[in-house]
């Protein structure tokens, strides 16, 4: 069987790469933070004897907190909804017939039918690719100089920028999203502050826009986006810039063909980490948009809360979760071919 | 390895002998979840007091909220208070246990009118008795409304139906309820159709209508309401009595010179009642009863109508309540107003879906 | 310590007054607050030169460097290249290169991208970048690597490609900040001959700073002693061992033992007092100074005579100790031995002889002597 081991092998590597390719550059933010080296210190030292100690939590967590759970939606994507509790019929059931025993397993697909007739649920995911691409790449042009200023600052001061940009964290999430509502409002504290500047005489309408949306997002999602970046600059000699400029290469050509390929992995891991999540996003559309900020995460919410259809709810998941793993994995599959032709 | 998931399994152990320990030792308790500000504190108070049985309170601000968390079970939950259409399918569903009304001392104050009016989800009222109850109407804000159209119709819903009308108050912010069923069954009753309607051709009548007045709307939402207009940020909007009410008072105390009036339009609208039920899963169901006819006792309900501002129904606590309350017809209309107020039974899921579909397109502005 | 091949000895052009300096650096003045790290220095440097800027961590030499590439902008003076000011000229558009001590590889190119690098950005058509790159790779003796990625080299052949890399553009200076530090002692030795080998290939002219004297006196036409923002002294290393002109100098360069006395004068036989000695130091020339002046001996202790025999009556520069201590080198053995005075003064002798034929040993008392041209006179 060394044809199965080796797959499985290779398999290991892959999630292995995949895991890393996030975790990486938030790793090393963390590292700059002193609490979490101790922390690190601490576990070194206790737990990893064992190698199988060590790989074991972050699989059982996978298997708990994200297999089973997916398993459970795969389900419920394929039953009926139902008035009863919970709200929907089972998919498998063990029937009995003549003193024999039959797993009966009824698969409805029309949960997935429906959403592939309607183009509610396609216009949804187009629109929430679209606001999530939006707003990764506005989180990269405002995270990107705030990470470069982290990485370039003298490193005494580093730990306590790191700090700096996670402490938003310690705020109730809503909270600060909520806050964004004061702020932008018609009678806001933002429009106060232009129509006393003078430069606007009528308060304008932000609020209930997509672009309160982008900014509550690209306010809320800044972190994730700035720490993986913060991890590969601050990784970066400084001396590549230096001899490319020696070598005759102008500062703002330096930065395009040196400083941003280098950053990449943190590009990379930033986006990803920006993107998913916003793809999903209900809480600050909702709030901060307006009633046509059509998302993904809302009509998800509407089929589970409104229409109680747990199924579809589901379904819809599952499709966001293809949606969002197969970029991502073929992302991989292209870093992997990459690396492979490298060596 | 082992190690781990023996201490994991020891630690496990303990939690749920101590957790049922807890139970048994705090046995006079009950576990109520009611909407949020929505009773008089003394109230809880007083009847711990009287009974020896702690009050403890949680709150929900949705009619989702409160059914997802049901039909998922095991709530701990022993009183809890769905709105009449999401209870009759929570019945369906096998949610609720039946009402003792051995144990209901009190149950000969409620007024048989309204009981019989909830009767239509819950045949025989045989799982809830109604805590509180409202209308869907609506709120603006007096100053602003004035300016921009002196001779506004505020005592219809062609304030917020009528594309003429709703277009003058565009600048000022308009929000409509998120609310699917209640938006169909409003606007069908606003263009003389039933209401209660339970087919599909009829619901479609609703787009044109609410197509024609997209444009108007601000936001579709069913609370940001309240500070929206107690902050003068929009001029009108649709909602529930107590929540326009609370928003009324908000302002009076922010004395920030925001005047805001609520009105049940004459075309008639939908009324909502609160209902108090015990999950068939209640650790509790005693002290659940004496908790339910407790609120049943005139004086008590009336305490808390005075508090939240809104009609109870409790025949024998009507003259007990404030007298400005009762003679407010936007918390107990009079008797013509009454007979335009109508209910609903909810959409089956097909329907529902349609509803949803329909409404999620308006909404999207397509 | 030798001295650099036989072909160089000609190569002076410091001391032809006809020669025009390819670098003239006039009373430039660096600080960083209130630290001065390049105090009002002057430097020329000629074509061709292999130079050297020798001296311990802050003295300067670094910053120099990177003025001299134009990392750094000097707050005072002018520098002059090939009889144009850079004093203001922003590092892309100067006709140097400097090579990084870190080697500064860009890790997502290739070799080639790398060596490339810096001749797409004169935009260069591609067939002669990639006829040069090869060329370069060639130089370095590199000729298959330009696909490797700088990750998969080993240090050696990082340093290579730095070289390449920073000699593709054919500069007129070059500039090496610690160019071998990175590199374990063996292939030290071997590169500083090949970095030689190459300079007189390419025939540019090299400025390399380093805190090993060795790397100095090995490669270096001329060196040039930093000491806190300031030379000390610059000549090529016969002259910077043989002729150091201050004890800074003789003692940063090779060991040395220094004798504190005072002059006596003397028109024939010019000599020293010295207490620490325990007799009077003759010296090699009589000294422009006035009798009871301040001075110091040094002597290096390769040429330290050591015996156990006492020596003749008479004879001059004879101190007397006892052996305190003994390093065997393996090529010379250092002797530490401590005079009358208590003062410590090292001796070394190579080591002719089988280890087991040596005669001297611990405790024995020996003598030292050395002929007056071997030791100098210093001032400061």
């Amino acid at each position: 069987m060394t044809f199965g081991a080796a797959t499985r092998e290779a398999t290991r590597a892959r999630w292995a790469a995949r895991a890393s390719l996030i975790l990486k550059p938030l790793q090393s933010a963390l590292d700059a933070f002193p609490p979490s080296r101790w922390l690190m210190r601490r576990l070194d030292r206790r737990a990893l004897k064992g190698r199988l100690l060590a790989i074991a939590p972050p699989y059982a967590w996978l298997l708990i907190f994200f297999l089973a759970p997916f398993a459970i939606v795969l389900k419920i994507s394929f039953a009926e909804p139902d008035v009863a509790m919970p709200p929907y019929t089972e998919v498998f059931a063990l029937i009995e017939d003549a003193g024999s025993f039959f797993l009966s397993i009824k698969l409805n697909f029309s949960n997935y039918l429906l959403l592939i007739e309607d183009d509610l649920y396609l216009r949804a995911y187009l629109n929430s690719l679209k606001i999530a691409a939006i707003s990764t790449a506005l989180a990269l042009m405002v995270g990107f100089p705030i990470a470069y200023a982290m990485a370039r600052a003298p490193r005494r001061w580093r730990g306590a920028l790191v700090m700096m940009m996670i402490l938003p964290f310690w705020t109730s999430f809503l909270i600060r999203v909520y806050a964004w509502i004061g702020i932008l409002k018609n009678e806001g504290l933002l429009n106060g502050f232009l129509q006393w500047l003078g430069v606007i005489g009528e308060p304008l309408t932000i609020l209930n826009t997509d672009f309160a949306v982008y900014i509550g997002i690209v306010y809320s999602y800044l972190p994730f986006m700035v720490l993986p970046l913060y991890a590969a600059l601050e990784r970066m000699d400084e001396s590549l810039l230096e001899a490319a400029s020696d070598l005759g290469c102008r500062p703002v050509k330096a930065f395009w063909v040196i400083t941003v390929p280098l950053a990449a992995p943190g590009i990379i891991a930033g986006s990803f980490l920006v993107f998913i999540p916003v793809v999903g996003e209900v809480v600050i559309p909702d709030l901060l948009g307006g009633s046509d900020t059509l998302m993904i995460g809302r009509l998800l919410w509407a089929e589970f809360f409104s229409n109680h259809d747990w199924p579809v709810a589901s379904a819809v998941a599952m499709i966001l979760l293809l949606i969002l793993v197969i970029p991502i994995v073929l992302f991989q599959r292209h870093q992997a071919a990459r690396q492979e032709a490298a060596r | 390895m082992r190690k781990y998931v023996l201490g994991v399994g020891a630690a496990l152990c303990a939690l749920v002998v101590g957790a049922s320990a807890l139970l048994a030792a705090e046995d006079k308790v009950v576990h109520v979840y009611n909407w949020s500000d929505y009773i008089d504190d003394t109230i809880l108070k007083e009847f711990e007091a009287e009974t020896g049985i702690k009050v403890v309170y949680d709150t929900f601000d949705s009619n989702d909220t409160l059914e997802t968390k049901l039909l998922t079970g095991n709530t701990g939950y022993d009183v809890v208070v769905p709105s009449g259409s999401f209870l009759a399918r929570q019945i369906t569903a096998g949610v609720f246990r039946e009402l003792d009304r051995a144990k209901l001392t009190n149950y000969g104050n409620m007024d048989p009118a309204i009981m019989a009016r909830v009767a239509i989800w819950d045949e025989g009222n045989k799982h809830a008795v109604p805590y509180m109850w409202g209308t869907t109407g609506i709120a603006y804000n007096v100053k602003k409304i004035k300016e921009r159209m002196p001779d506004a119709p505020v005592d219809s819903f062609r304030m917020v139906f009528d594309p003429e009308v709703i277009a003058k108050f565009k600048d000022c912010g308009v929000y409509l309820m998120d609310e699917v069923d209640d938006m169909h069954q409003i606007v069908l009753n606003y263009l003389g159709e039933d209401g209660n309607s339970q087919n599909a051709e009829t619901l479609k009548k609703v787009v044109p209508v609410l197509k024609a007045v997209r444009p108007f709307v601000t936001k579709f939402h069913n609370s940001a309401q309240i500070e929206a207009l107690a902050n003068g940020d929009i001029c009108l909007t649709m909602g529930w009595s107590g929540d326009m009410l609370q928003a009324k008072n908000r302002a009076i105390e922010a004395k920030n010179g925001v005047d805001i009036a609520f009105s049940i339009p004459r075309e008639g609208t939908l009324m909502f009642f609160d209902m108090l039920a015990i999950p068939a899963d209640a650790p509790h169901p005693d002290n659940a009863h004496a908790f339910i006819d407790y609120l049943m006792r005139p004086e008590v309900i009336a305490k808390a109508s005075n508090y939240i501002f809104y009609a109870n129904g409790n025949a024998a606590a009507t003259k007990l309540v404030d007298p400005a309350i009762v003679n407010d017809p936007s918390v107990y209309p009079p008797p013509d107003v009454m007979k335009k107020l109508f209910v609903v039974t909810p959409y089956d899921a097909k329907l529902q879906r349609v509803a949803t579909r329909q409404f999620s397109s308006i909404r999207g502005g397509e | 310590m030798a001295s650099g091949p036989t072909t160089r000895r000609t190569f002076e052009p410091w001391d032809d007054p006809k020669s025009k300096p390819i670098l003239r650096v006039s009373s430039v003045s660096k600080s960083y607050g209130s630290v001065t790290a390049v105090d009002q220095l002057s430097l020329d440097i000629h074509r061709g030169e292999f130079f050297a800027l020798l001296g311990p961590s802050g003295c300067g030499k670094t910053t120099l460097l990177r003025m001299l590439a134009g990392f750094e902008r000097p707050d005072t003076g002018r520098i002059e290249l090939d009889g144009v000011d850079m004093t203001a000229v922003p590092p892309y558009r100067r006709p140097v290169n400097m090579m990084f001590q870190s080697y500064a590889l860009f890790p997502h190119m290739s070799v080639e991208g790398n060596i490339a690098f810096g001749l797409k950005q004169e935009g260069l058509p591609a067939r002669e970048i990639k006829t040069r790159v090869a060329e370069a790779l060639a130089l370095v003796q590199l000729p298959d690597y330009g696909r490797r990625k700088p990750h998969q080299l080993s240090g050696g052949q990082r340093q290579r490609v730095a070289l390449a890399r920073s000699l593709v553009k054919r500069p007129k200076m070059l500039l090496l900040d610690e160019p071998l530090a990175a590199l374990d002692r063996k292939l030290r030795e071997e590169t500083q001959f090949e970095l030689m080998t190459i300079q007189e290939q390419v025939g540019i002219t090299f400025v390399i700073v380093t805190h090993d004297q060795d790397e100095a006196m090995t490669m270096a036409s001329r060196i040039a002693v930093m000491d806190r923002g300031r030379i000390a002294q610059v000549a090529p290393p016969t002259e910077i061992y043989e002729q150091p002109n201050s004890r800074y100098v003789a003692d940063f360069i090779g060991s040395v033992n220094l004798f504190e006395g005072n002059y006596v004068g003397g028109d024939g036989a010019p000599t020293m007092r010295c207490a620490e000695a325990g007799c009077d130091l003759s010296l090699a020339q009589p000294l422009l100074v006035a009798p009871g002046h301040r001075l110091w001996v040094a002597i290096r202790p390769e040429k330290l005579e050591i015996s156990r025999e006492p020596p003749p009556p008479g004879t001059l520069n004879c101190l007397s100790g006892v052996v305190w201590d003994i390093g065997y080198l393996g090529d010379f053995s250092t002797y530490r031995v401590k005079l009358d005075s208590g003062k410590i003064v090292s001796a070394a002798e190579a080591n002719r002889m089988r280890l087991t034929e040596r005669t001297i040993s611990w405790e024995d008392r020996v003598y030292l002597r050395w002929v007056p041209q071997a030791a100098v006179a210093l001032l400061s």
